[in-house]
């Protein structure tokens, strides 16, 4: 064989060292057009000022849209799904006529699907590693995923102004491809977080986003763990990038339902809202009540403010002595969505938490 | 030469393969996946393959489905090719070294092949290292980089490895 010498070590060197510096790319050449995005009334709360947050960002490990967001999904009927077992998170959305799931399965691998409901245009998103599932209208824009973490959350951007945008706090920070945004926050709705098989049942019509992404993806691999059974990072103790605050009155991965406002926050431990079917607690000063909903293994957060009755007669919640189901009860509802007790705790230290 | 040997031929096939089918699996390029057969190649598949999603970790641009196992074709096919063939090398070379040493009674040892190891590592496709969930350490950003350069510290130790244990070796020790 040729000896090798030092030269050739050297040329392989240089090779390796320059095999390492490619672009990633992204999308944002396309988004010209001025910004037009539906923004809340109300500023969602931060846990501190917002360049303070942006102070606490770390990488990930990927680059700026190194995951990449799905742009142009297309969906399947029912029938045609082939890819889910009965016990696959999904996470369902019903709105003005139309009905759609997307599978935890292709998620994990994209966390942000733009999307649109019935011609509004809007965003999927989902974080793997604090399970959390948002809705966001998008205007004009997309979300992409910026690579960054906050409080082991997914740190979103939009496409058009390069605004961060961390997931659950739906409120705009400053970055380093855009340092003095508005700090305003997003339009939000809710998506549920159920099984496929409870989903198929009961929206037989529902479109499902398939694995037909436009990206070459396995998408049997989850890489932090599994959902069905749960194993894996969804299961145990360990962090692979820490919380914001280390608060163990519960396990890391526990899961809550909660909500917030400019007045405060509240969550409700899943499992013991699925125990009991009806919880009570308090947003700031008004009354709320948290009711399960058994067809999902979902619930949903209403505001009391006028401390109506509610009780639980089984499948049905009784208001005033009328009965309703869990999702129609003639209160005000409040965006609520699962999350790990440490990302919901880390955002918001001083929730209301009922167990 | 050690590679004009028969011996030393079937040895490099076998650690060759062996490892670069290891490799692809380690960063969940080849796993069992959905099911069916098909191909699917990605809309621009010269600018994906160049796109990095983290490190020395790019992005697939086909998908080749085959009943259960799932195969991705990206750019770390032919980095961990590349890999497979320095690890295959130094194995081949250093058993052939310690055949020599040991017929003329002197010692020697390579722990080039040791480097391959931490390749191995060297992220999976998303969101860090995520070996690291099992062992239940945090991935801090000394960490992460660690990581990232696990794969070109790898490829010096390996090619610096087969150059000190190649200068071991004479053509005539090889014609025993």
């Amino acid at each position: 064989m040729t000896r090798l010498s030092r030269r050739h070590f050297l040329v392989g060197a240089g090779s390796t060292a320059l095999a390492g510096c490619s672009s990633s790319g992204s999308r944002d050449e396309e988004f010209t057009e001025p910004l037009e995005l539906p923004t809340a009334d109300e500023q969602l709360p931060l846990p501190t000022a917002a360049d303070a947050l942006t102070e606490e960002a770390r990488s990930g490990g990927p680059p700026k849209d190194g995951i990449p967001s799905i742009d142009d999904p297309s969906f399947l009927s029912t029938e045609a799904v082939s890819f889910l077992d009965p016990g696959d998170p999904v996470f369902g959305v019903t709105t003005d006529g139309v009905t759609k799931a997307y599978p935890q399965k292709i998620l994990v691998s994209h966390e942000i699907v733009n999307d649109d409901l019935n011609g509004t245009p809007v965003s999927v998103t989902y974080c793997p590693l604090t399970g959390t599932v948002q809705g966001f209208y998008r205007g004009n824009t997309e979300f992409g995923v910026s690579g960054r973490l906050i409080n082991a959350n997914l740190v979103m951007y939009d496409r058009t102004t390069e605004t961060w945008w961390p997931q659950i706090l739906a409120t705009a920070i400053p970055g380093p491809w855009n340092q003095t945004p508005e700090i305003r926050s997003l339009q939000e709705f809710s998506l549920i977080w159920t099984r496929w098989d409870a989903w198929r049942d009961h929206n037989p019509d529902t479109q499902v986003l398939s694995t037909d992404t436009g990206y070459a993806e396995n998408y049997n691999q989850d890489p932090y763990g599994s959902y069905n059974p749960r194993s894996g990072y969804y299961d145990n103790q360990n962090m692979l990038f820490p919380g914001r605050i280390n608060d163990d009155r519960f396990h890391p991965k526990r899961v809550v339902i909660g909500a917030r406002t400019a007045a405060g926050a509240v969550a409700f431990r899943k499992d013991a809202l699925r125990e009991t079917h009806l919880m009570t607690g308090e947003l700031g000063e008004t009354p709320v009540v948290a009711v399960y909903d058994d067809r999902y293994d979902t619930g949903y957060i209403y505001q009391n403010h006028d401390e109506k009755a509610v009780s639980d007669e089984g499948e049905q919640i009784t208001v005033d002595g009328e009965r309703y189901k869990p999702d129609t009860l003639p209160l005000s509802r409040i965006h609520a969505f699962d999350a790990m007790w440490f990302a919901w705790v880390g955002y918001y230290p001083e929730t209301n938490i009922y167990v | 030469m050690t590679l004009s040997r028969r011996d030393g031929q079937i040895l490099f096939t076998v650690v060759t393969t062996a490892y670069l089918i290891g490799y692809l699996w380690a960063i969940g390029h080849l796993d069992i996946g959905l099911g069916g057969s098909s191909v699917t190649i990605v809309e621009e598949p010269v600018s994906t393959l160049v796109r990095s999603e983290g490190g020395f970790s790019y992005r697939p641009v086909a998908r080749i489905k085959i009943g259960q196992i799932t195969y991705l074709a990206s750019l770390n096919t032919l980095i961990g090719g590349a890999l497979a063939a320095l690890v295959g090398l130094n194995l081949t070379v250093s058993y052939f070294a310690w055949r020599q040493s040991a017929s003329c009674g002197i010692r020697q040892s390579s722990s080039g092949v040791l480097a391959g190891i931490p390749a191995l590592f060297s992220g999976t496709a998303c969101c860090g290292p995520v070996v690291l969930i099992a062992v239940g350490i945090q991935a801090s950003s000394t960490l992460l980089t660690v990581f990232q350069f696990l794969l070109p510290v790898a490829v010096l130790l390996l090619l610096g490895s087969l150059v000190l244990v190649g200068r071991q070796l004479t053509v005539e020790s090889l014609a025993f």
